[in-house]
């Protein structure tokens, strides 16, 4: 079957500006992607540049966008992405700074980030010769983060990284659930000073993009959620996003529904006088209008008691 | 021009550990790897890492299985030294995360694997080379040890017979740089990629074997190639752990039928029958997961059912997997002593890029990342005492321009159609055919007669891109250099080793020949030719 490749170019040697080559390539029924890329560069433009290395869907190199979408070549059939004629697109990762072609800075895009997590276990002192004793069901979350093999899909999926590249991303905060729910590392609390900072796991909006574009379904997510709950469990609570989640959950607790008022101010802080500041304009439009909420002066809906009571048991059952 | 004491080659297990190594004992280290460490073979490694942790295993009784394995080619006392270090090392691997699969009472458990007679193997589902190399790699950060990621190591520096550094090209920068050490760890891994189809990474290629014998190091036992039984080997072989079979699955007939009791049988006898089940027109042979059972299926061997899925298209709790042999890891290598010394002064080598004598004529299933975490801690600690022993050297100064030169003659136009992909794919396929599972003297030759022609051929290609940014023709180029170069010594050595033992299968001299073939195979550069000889086995 003969397949035109649409490639994605750039030279940083020349212009460095973007364009597309096209390249008709003969190939066998059955071919990948990855096949075609390298008759081209063998027989057709040696100097087309992209990554590959295991071969077998297994280790994430030669991930690129195929008709839009990502997928590594080494596994993907030419056949399931020529249905509708006999041409495929390919592009390097979006939101990503591209060096050559299809090569595209790693480490700019996912090693640095999970670098910046200090990615490696602080090991507990020893308490004997052998190995530590630890029933497999503790170990069963860290097995399965850790088939992670860093495809970086992920972090194309994730919709914070398009707006703030310096976001640390669901690959880098994945890999951070791997020390904090090991029970092996001593490290926890230490591990929250770089995640609960700038850039970490407040600023993940739980969109879900990551979970679905996981292909190992590893729900990034989810993780990134289990470490903002266990950055609670530590005290781990001055921070804005874990002010707002206090606040909503003390106000709907307190009277049965929001009090908007309490949770701006809460939110902001109550002793951040310049973020309160911050708040008198908007506070000012709304008076104007007669929609200010005024904090702390909020009635409580009926029967808002039986609703306390769930809070209460639910806070029973987390201790 | 970089400087560092020891300067380790790869970024797979074995060069991982040996960099560990060699800084915690002190020396300035710096890695230097082609692919990303999480990019490299050791992480396709499935089944396990061998220690003799059980109540009923020892490290003797280890032992005896590498050299029954090892077919009368080990150096027996660098398998005790392995058996004797694997529980410490896998131990210390546990500790430092590595989040091995757990028995009822929460220690490491261990699966039997290929023909080791104790249930031995520590894994992690069906990810054990994965996660070991992921754990590996954390320490090796934790040790803030400068890692040049994507440098491709052109040619090592020798100075008056020592090994004093290498020149790399950063694939990003598009630079040629030297770096100066006074001990080279190399850690390149394997060369199978020479044949094709195989079961390794695109980089598998030989790299750091070939620029040891350019350089004046010795070759011991190239002849002995694995193969691996369980494979899909469809376009893209896909390796089914045999760590399956020992959990019940069968090697069965179209019809269903079981052909071979394979359990606890040494991977050469295996593959030789699947091979022969395949040559009798009985629809060849297929690997039946379903005796697993779907949930035991799906719980130990996820990677497997997902790969096979997205790979073959085929589902692992129903159907049966076409498998046939397909090239793995090599036994021979680098000549080296436990250490890791080579026969050139300043250079180790250790993994799978070398030979110190523990596998033999075959290796036991489970034991490659366990050599990997040994002996690349006991070659790292023994180049960074290297180090202190050694005055330093100087960085020859006209390496760099004559790399550039080598480069420059190998780059041009050229108008001719003939290419290094199809240079490669001759070979791999006249390395699978003549120097493959089964050889013989006439077919050994006409393949030693192939590679010359493809050498031939190699010469006249020319790169054709000119820049050095990302120029991965410049890369392959170099590469298939390489597996030409360790190509014709792997059919040299089949050649002259007129018997059959362990994974090498002569079909003109069937038997094993103790009185003539208790010998390695050694192979050494003489006036730019390959020169074959025997070294008697270490007993």
């Amino acid at each position: 079957m003969e397949v035109t490749y649409k490639v994605y170019r750039k030279d940083p040697e020349k212009d460095g500006k973007p364009g597309r080559a096209n390249y008709a390539v003969d190939l066998l029924e059955g071919a990948t992607v990855l096949d075609g890329l390298l008759k081209i560069r063998d027989e057709m433009d040696s100097s087309l540049a992209f990554r590959a290395s295991c071969l077998r869907g297994n280790c994430g190199d030669c991930m690129v966008r195929i008709n839009g979408g990502s997928r590594l070549t080494c596994v993907a059939r030419v056949s399931a992405f020529t249905q509708k004629g006999p041409e495929i697109s390919l592009d390097p990762l979006r939101n990503v700074p591209v060096i050559k072609d299809l090569v595209f800075d790693w480490d700019a895009f996912m090693w640095n980030k999970i670098k910046a997590i200090k990615p490696w276990l602080e090991a507990q002192e020893a308490s004997s010769n052998g190995e530590n004793i630890i029933p497999d069901a503790e170990l069963k979350e860290v097995r399965k983060v850790m088939s992670c093999y860093h495809c970086g899909m992920c972090d194309e999926g994730c919709t914070v990284l398009p707006v703030d590249f310096h976001f640390l991303g669901p690959a880098a905060l994945t890999k951070a659930y791997r020390f904090v729910f090991d029970p092996r590392d001593k490290e926890t609390k230490e591990r929250f000073k770089t995640l609960e900072g700038p850039k970490g796991i407040w600023d993940c909006v739980h969109c879900y993009e990551a979970d679905e574009h996981c292909p190992r379904n590893l729900e990034p997510t989810k993780r990134i959620v289990a470490l903002r709950d266990r950055a609670f469990q530590l005290g781990i609570t001055n921070e804005k996003v874990a002010r707002h989640h206090n606040s909503f959950a003390a106000s709907v607790k307190e009277s049965g529904w929001l009090d908007e008022g309490r949770l701006a101010v809460e939110s902001e802080g109550l002793t951040n006088i310049s973020g309160l500041m911050k708040l008198l304009p908007i506070a000012a439009k709304a008076l104007m209008k007669g929609k200010a909420p005024i904090p702390y002066m909020h009635s409580k809906r009926p029967d808002a008691d039986k609703i306390k009571k769930i809070f209460e048991k639910a806070e029973r059952e987390e201790k | 021009m970089q400087e560092f004491d020891v300067l380790v080659i790869g970024g797979g297990a074995a060069g991982l550990r040996a960099a560990i190594a060699a800084k915690r004992a002190g020396a300035s280290v710096a890695l230097i790897t082609k692919a990303h460490p999480l990019r490299t073979n050791s992480g396709l490694a499935q089944g396990g890492i061998n220690a003799p942790l059980g109540k009923d295993d020892s490290p003797e009784s280890f032992a005896a299985d590498i050299l029954a394995a090892g077919d009368g080619l080990c150096d027996r006392s660098v398998v005790q030294a392995l058996a004797q270090d694997a529980v410490k090392e896998v131990v210390w691997l546990e500790r430092m995360g590595v989040p091995f699969n757990r028995d009822g009472e929460g220690r490491i458990d261990r699966r039997s694997f290929g023909s080791n007679s104790r249930r031995r193997s520590c894994y992690t589902d069906d990810r054990t080379g994965f996660l070991v190399l992921q754990v590996l790699h954390e320490q090796f950060q934790r040790q803030g040890i400068p890692s040049f990621e994507e440098w491709f190591v052109t040619s090592l520096a020798v100075d008056a017979g020592a090994c004093v550094g290498v020149t790399a090209l950063g694939l990003r920068s598009g630079k040629l740089d030297g770096f100066a050490a006074r001990a080279v760890v190399l850690a390149t891994g394997g060369f199978t990629r020479m044949y094709l189809p195989s079961t390794v990474s695109i980089g598998t290629t030989g790299d750091g074997q070939a620029l040891a014998f350019l350089a004046g190091a010795r070759l011991l036992d190239m002849e002995m190639v694995q193969f691996h039984p369980t494979v899909f080997p469809k376009r893209q072989s896909l390796l089914v752990t045999e760590a399956t079979l020992s959990e019940g699955a069968e090697i069965v007939n179209q019809k269903g039928e079981v052909i071979e009791k394979s359990k606890g049988m040494p991977r050469a006898q295996l593959c030789l029958s699947i091979a022969q089940a395949s040559g009798n027109g009985d629809g060849g042979a297929f690997l039946d997961l379903k005796p697993i059972g779907k949930e035991k299926l799906l719980s130990r061997f996820p990677q497997t059912h997902e790969l096979l899925r997205s790979v073959a298209g085929l589902d692992a709790t129903k159907d049966l997997i076409p498998i046939h042999p397909v090239a793995h890891r090599p036994m021979g290598g680098i000549e080296t002593n436990a250490s890791g010394e080579t026969s050139v002064p300043g250079l180790f080598a250790v993994g799978e890029c070398a030979c110190n004598g523990l596998n033999g004529a075959g290796r036991l299933a489970g034991n490659t990342l366990t050599e990997a975490v040994v002996f690349g801690r006991k070659v790292g600690e023994a180049a960074a005492a290297h180090v202190k022993s050694t005055a330093s050297r100087n960085f020859p100064t006209s390496k760099l321009a004559d790399e550039e030169k080598r480069f420059a003659a190998a780059t041009g136009a050229d108008s001719s159609s003939d290419t290094l992909g199809k240079v490669h794919a001759a070979l791999g396929q006249l390395m699978n055919e003549k120097v493959g599972l089964t050889r013989d003297a006439s077919g050994l030759e006409a393949a030693l007669d192939g590679i010359k022609k493809l050498q031939d051929r190699y010469q006249k290609i020319r790169v054709r891109n000119p820049s050095r940014i990302f120029n991965y023709e410049l890369t392959t180029y170099l590469e298939v250099g390489s597996m030409l170069t360790l190509a014709e010594n792997v059919a040299l050595c089949a050649h002259a080793r007129t018997e059959s033992r362990g994974a090498h299968r002569r079909t003109d001299f069937p038997d094993s020949d103790n009185n003539n073939w208790r010998n390695h195979t050694i192979v050494k550069r003489v006036q730019n030719s390959p020169q074959v000889e025997k070294k008697p086995v270490a007993s």
